[in-house]
Order: structure tokens, then C-alpha cells, then sequence
């Protein structure tokens, strides 16, 4: 019994040995979480090409294939890519050099590090805000006057839900529940009228104005930021003195409201 | 007779097994559910740690610690590795991408089912000890001395002896693998 004890030992220390001999030599058997990428093939023999022990994957050691300043634009054997069509430098302007943040070698780490994952935070402030750069504006009838500004609407997480805060140009009342269209003809949202309305017929408005001594009031949302008047007249005084938008102080209501039907 | 030794004796351990397994799909399917995916790569660790501490009952056996009842230490010992288990078993999840994790897996549920085993077996020795307890009885021995002596009589049981024999391979194997998967997870992790 002992004998067979033995026996039975000395086959699975046999084993384990053949196992951890296979482990070192053998590491892309026992231990590569998938193959790599089809590009970086002629790596696989050796981990520590990319691996430092106890640390990872360091940027130097992608750095000494891929220069920065050339991805995008040239191969790793400095043949220029014809077909690459960037507006943004986008390797170039990252924060930090951190490969491994977007970029997982081995299939296999699929699941925790898509290839090619990506996040806005990895890039440059100045880079973030040039939406255009990297991203084309949709052709629909809104996107189409519009140049920049995407963080009007957008965030950096999504395009959806796309949010404007209208109440920046003018605050919507139960007067001006109206659709977008109304006020912006023919889509045009770089520019507004308020004439689209019956309420507002230019000979009214006109006699309106020039009896308070305005004679320049086609641009409405200058001192009209809702339909109620008294806090139109208070910025129209505070314009008067001469002070600029940022300095208004606080509206705080008036003895009018937007109820008023007087004009 | 035979159907009733199995209903009675050999269906808990395979119920326990099979809540093992049934634990590890519910468990994993309710991080992929609340994508808290992340967790199960991270369980790996306190299932390992809960598997080590398991083996306070075999320092106890062998007399290098002197704290705790055996009993104890044993039910605890089934206790932790069936959870140490359960929480390696979802670590692993079904994602095979290579060899070595997979070896170090298989050795475990090996150890697992040889464990349970030895859990059907001692129970077994145990009744068949049962019948010393009037002998010690009559020598004056007090209960809580018969019951020390029962227990430890009941695991020496030759029986107990061929299964330690299976065991213990099995445990050194699963143990050199598990290990060496670790070393290579410390050798290649991403830890920057």
C-alpha cells in the first residue's frame, strides 16, 4: 500500500513538473489570454516584448515601434498612409500616453478592454471641444446651419438625450408654447423671428417701440427673454445705463407678469 | 436497500454539488444582469483566501494549532471550500482562453467531489465507531472525552486512511496549480 502511495506520488509530482515546464516554456499554451492581434504576431514568442514583470505593459515599450507623433500617419516601417483621412491628430493630442487604456493586445481580453475602447477624458481639453474633428455633423435640416457649439446640446456621453437650454436666449411661457418652426423659419436656428406670431404684427410692434423712444428693436431677445414685459423694460434700463448682459443683476418680477395682454 | 443507501446517503452530497453548480449559473448570471461582470474577475481572491482558511481543521489534525474543536474545524473546512469554490467557480465563469486556469479548475472540482467523498465516507465510519461508545462508557471515560475519541477514531478509520491517500494527491495538485496560476496572473496582470 505504501509502495503504491509512492507510486502514485512520484506520477503527480511528474506531472506537475511537466506542467510548470510547460508554463515556462510554453507560456502561449498554458497562460496567453487569446493570440494577439494579426499585427503583432511576430511578438508572440516573447511576453516580456510587451510585458515588464509585476508592472504590465508600459507605454515605452509600444513607443519603441509606434512613434506618437507618426501613428495615424505612418506604418511602424515609416511608410507614409495614404488612405488615412483624420481632421484631428488624435493620438497626438491625448493627455497621457497610456497605450493599454484603449488598446488590449490579446483577443481574449475582449470582454474586459474592448480593442479600440475609448473615452473623451484621454484627450486634450483644446481636442474635446472640437467635436467636428473627429465626429460629422449629421445633414439634417437643424445640423445643417450650425457650426460648432455641439456642447450646446450635447455631452461628451452621448448624443442622446441632446438637451438646449432655451431659456438661455428666451424662456418659454404659456404664450410661447409654440414649435420650434415658428420662430425659426425654415430651420434656421442661427437666427429667430417674433413676427411669425399674429400677437406680434410689425406696425404693432413698431408703434409699440417707438412710442416708449426705441427705434431699434428688431433684435426682440435682447431685452425680451419671456413674454413678461416688465422684465423686458428692466433690461431695456439696465442697457440703457450702459451695462452689459453678464452684469444684469436678477430680474426679480415685476408688477406686470406675462399674463398682460396689452400689447 | 440499495435505492434507499442512495436516497439516503449518497443524494445529499450529490444535492451539495449540484447547488454548487447551480449557485455559480445564478450567481454569474445575476453580475451579467447588473453588469457587475467586473466582480466575478476580482472573486478569484477571497474565494482562494476562504479555501486557505478552510485549512485550519488540517493544522488542527496535525497538531499545529491547539485552538478550536475538530468537529468544528471540519464542518467549517466543508463550509469554506464549498464557498471558496462557488467563488472561484464564477471567477472562471465560461471564458476559456487558455490551459493553465482551466487545469488549476478541474483540480479544484476534483478536490471538491474527492472532499465530499470523504465527508460520505467519515459519515459511514463514524456509525461504525458509534458501537465504541458503550466500551468507552464502561471504562468511565467522561462524554465530552467519548466524544473527542469517537471523532478522532472515526477519521483514523482505515477507511479514512485509503480515502487521505486519494485526498491528499489531489489537494497538492490543485494546490501547485492554483498557485502557479496566481504567480503568472502577478507576473502579467496589467497593474499600471
Amino acid at each position: 500500500m505504501e509502495m503504491k502511495n509512492k507510486t502514485v506520488n512520484i506520477i503527480v509530482l511528474a506531472n506537475l513538473a511537466v506542467i510548470l515546464l510547460l508554463v515556462t516554456f510554453a507560456p502561449q499554451l498554458m497562460i496567453e489570454p487569446g493570440k494577439l492581434i494579426d499585427a503583432h504576431l511576430e511578438l508572440t514568442d516573447d511576453c516580456f516584448n510587451c510585458h515588464t514583470p509585476f508592472i504590465g505593459s508600459t507605454p515605452d515599450k509600444c513607443m519603441e515601434c509606434h512613434k506618437v507623433d507618426e501613428i495615424g500617419l505612418k506604418t511602424t516601417k515609416g511608410l507614409v498612409i495614404a488612405k488615412e483621412k483624420k481632421n484631428v491628430a488624435f493620438h497626438q493630442k491625448l493627455l497621457e500616453d497610456d497605450c493599454v487604456a484603449c488598446h488590449s493586445d490579446h483577443k481574449g481580453v475582449q470582454s474586459f478592454r474592448p480593442i479600440g475602447y475609448f473615452s473623451h477624458q484621454l484627450v486634450a481639453q483644446d481636442m474635446r471641444e472640437q467635436c467636428d474633428g473627429c465626429h460629422i455633423k449629421p445633414g439634417d435640416a437643424l445640423h445643417l446651419k450650425l457650426k460648432g457649439n455641439c456642447s450646446q446640446c450635447h455631452t461628451i456621453d452621448g448624443w442622446k438625450p441632446a438637451t438646449l437650454e432655451h431659456e438661455k436666449y428666451f424662456r418659454f411661457d404659456k404664450h410661447h408654447d409654440s414649435t420650434c418652426e415658428k420662430c425659426h423659419i425654415e430651420s434656421n436656428y442661427s437666427d429667430y423671428t417674433c413676427y411669425g406670431c399674429h400677437e406680434h404684427s410689425r406696425s404693432k410692434i413698431r408703434e409699440e417701440h417707438v412710442e416708449e423712444g426705441i427705434r431699434d428693436y428688431e433684435k426682440c431677445v435682447e431685452c425680451h427673454r419671456s413674454g413678461d414685459e416688465d422684465e423686458a423694460e428692466y433690461i431695456w434700463k439696465l442697457k440703457r445705463r450702459g451695462l452689459s448682459p453678464q452684469d444684469y443683476p436678477a430680474y426679480r418680477g415685476g408688477s406686470h407678469g406675462d399674463d398682460d395682454d396689452d400689447d | 436497500m440499495e435505492r434507499s443507501l442512495i436516497s439516503k446517503k449518497v443524494m445529499p452530497f450529490l444535492l451539495s454539488f449540484v447547488a454548487l453548480i447551480a449557485a455559480t449559473a445564478i450567481v454569474d448570471a445575476l453580475l451579467h444582469l447588473s453588469g457587475l461582470t467586473w466582480i466575478g474577475r476580482w472573486l478569484g481572491i477571497p474565494g482562494v483566501l476562504l479555501i486557505l482558511l478552510s485549512f485550519f481543521y488540517s493544522m488542527r489534525k496535525r497538531k499545529k494549532i491547539s485552538f478550536g474543536r475538530p468537529k468544528t474545524l471540519l464542518k467549517l473546512h466543508e463550509v469554506l471550500t464549498w464557498t471558496g469554490a462557488l467563488m472561484v467557480l464564477v471567477h472562471a465563469g465560461i471564458h476559456v482562453y487558455n490551459i493553465l486556469p482551466w487545469l488549476a479548475l478541474i483540480a479544484m472540482m476534483v478536490n471538491i467531489i474527492s472532499g465530499m467523498t470523504g465527508q460520505y465516507l467519515l459519515d459511514r465510519s463514524r456509525r461504525y465507531v458509534a458501537e465504541k461508545k458503550a466500551s468507552y462508557a464502561e471504562r468511565g471515560l467522561t462524554a465530552e472525552a467519548t466524544e473527542k475519541e469517537l471523532f478522532w477514531d472515526s477519521v483514523t478509520f482505515d477507511l479514512m486512511k485509503k480515502w487521505r491517500a486519494v485526498h491528499f494527491p489531489i489537494t497538492l495538485v490543485f494546490s501547485v496549480l492554483g498557485i502557479t496560476h496566481i504567480f503568472t496572473i502577478l507576473l502579467y496582470w496589467q497593474w499600471k
